[in-house]
């Protein structure tokens, strides 16, 4: 979408071509530093239209330039050496004559004299004097009647981003379309500072990273809590994915009673082990395992809030309410059950280990 | 996590990009994608992700409402959606 530097040049060349002969006096009415190029292109990609008009302006500031200034400064791209000398003539001609904004040019309107004279005498980097320019800037285009040249122009520059360069910076085309990028990744910070609660008082980007991975963490624990409490409490209370893998292992049928007197001593058993899991998956990186680990605690919670109460197999009953879980499952993949199953498993009963993992996998699925 | 910090106080690039793959791991794209994905890409599929979530966490949160509503008063499973429907 953007392309800026070289193309850049390449378009101002032509467009100087366009609009040379007829805007000769934009440039004595349009002052151009660099800030108010700044504040101009800033514009640029919500705009187009405004953006060239203000481009092609823009442009008749180089073509007296560009003969009359020296390139000391070898400024590879053009422009940039351009923007930083453009003030000092800017102001020259201003001086020079002021009655340049009273040429009738009959598309344009005609320029303020107290908006020239007032800003003629300042500094080169006044935030004013860019705003008075801007606004006369962006008035010239809507009232004069489409100009042919600006339409042309609209019509080769809308394609591409143009970036002015600061006062100050690079101007190669590489330090251009790398700052066009910065912009667009720390606009996008910003927009996640706002989605992210807490994040304002952090400064820096490692920060607001930092806090931006710890809430998406939280977010998504927070979901598989809630899918889970749903896919428990839908057909029946304490659903638990462990209880029913060591129901399975136990005793094949779906048994309540036997499971249930069968599950008593695993379940305590479970909970040891449940909370040997969360270091394991600490520890473990990919995404997959945070589930599971997460629905140990939940079954951890589960386990002291109603103990010894109402638990069942849940084989048969948590078919229909399982969609939620198995999707919140499978979002991490077969692979992390294939990779983690092994380790996780480890705390577990012997019969249990002797479980592949693609069982597990398949007892889960159908247990959902 | 001030160990991520080096000694000079101030940020390394390293550490931006090591906090940028750990973003990247936690998106559900993460597998999938080759880790080819320019830093603007990957923070607007952040953007996404996160609004995808808070849209889940309020829709899960209005069927386990829902959810409550049907189920005993005083059954134990009432009280824990309870608790975490106040949390």
């Amino acid at each position: 979408m953007a392309r800026c530097g070289g193309d850049v040049s390449r378009h101002r060349k032509a467009d100087l071509e366009t609009v040379e002969s007829l805007c000769q006096g934009l440039l004595d009415d349009v002052m151009l530093d660099d800030d108010k190029c700044r504040a101009m292109f800033g514009y640029l990609q919500e705009w187009p239209d405004l953006a060239s008009m203000c481009h092609s302006a823009s442009l008749l500031g180089e073509p007296p330039l560009a003969p009359e200034a020296s390139n000391g400064s070898g400024s590879s791209g053009g422009g940039g050496g351009f923007r930083k000398r453009r003030p000092d003539s800017c102001l020259e001609a201003k001086g020079k004559s002021n009655s340049v904004c009273k040429r009738p040019r009959g598309k344009q309107q005609p320029c303020d004299p107290d908006q020239m004279a007032a800003v003629v005498g300042k500094g080169k980097t006044e935030r004013a004097r860019a705003g008075a320019k801007k606004k006369a800037e962006l008035a010239l285009p809507k009232d004069s009647p489409a100009t042919s040249e600006s339409t042309v122009t609209a019509g080769q520059k809308t394609d591409y981003i143009h970036v002015r360069a600061r006062r100050g910076q690079a101007t190669d085309s590489h330090s251009l379309a790398e700052r066009v990028r910065r912009e667009r990744i720390s606009e996008r910070m910003r927009y996640l500072q706002e989605l992210v609660p807490g994040c304002n008082k952090v400064t820096g980007k490692a920060g607001m990273l930092d806090e931006i991975i710890n809430y998406v963490q939280s977010l998504q624990k927070q979901v598989e809590f809630l899918s889970m409490k749903i896919a428990a409490s839908n057909p029946v209370v304490n659903f638990n994915i462990v209880e029913d893998l060591f129901s399975r292992q136990l005793s094949q049928a779906a048994c309540n009673p036997a499971a249930l007197a069968a599950m008593a001593p695993p379940i305590g058993q479970a909970e040891p082990s449940c909370l040997q899991m969360s270091p394991l998956q600490q520890m473990q990186t990919p995404a997959g395992c945070p589930g599971f680990g997460l629905e140990m605690i939940v079954n951890n919670n589960l386990f002291s809030l109603a103990h010894g109460g109402s638990m069942s197999a849940a084989a048969a009953a948590s078919v229909p309410a399982g969609a939620s879980v198995e999707s919140c499952l499978n979002v991490h993949g077969a692979a992390g059950w294939d990779i983690g199953s092994q380790s996780l498993f480890s705390g577990f009963d012997a019969p249990f280990q002797s479980v592949q993992s693609d069982s597990l996998l398949d007892n889960l699925k159908m247990e959902m | 996590m001030s160990s991520r910090r080096s000694s000079r106080g101030s940020i390394s690039e390293e550490e931006i990009n090591e906090l940028i793959s750990k973003l990247q791991s936690l998106l559900p794209n993460a597998r999938r994608r080759s880790s080819q994905a320019s830093t603007t890409k990957l923070l607007k599929e952040t953007c996404n992700y996160i609004k995808s979530l808070h849209r889940e966490v309020d829709d899960l949160s209005d069927r386990l409402s829902d959810l409550i509503s049907t189920m005993d008063h005083n059954s134990p499973g009432a009280e824990i959606i309870r608790s975490i429907l106040r949390s």
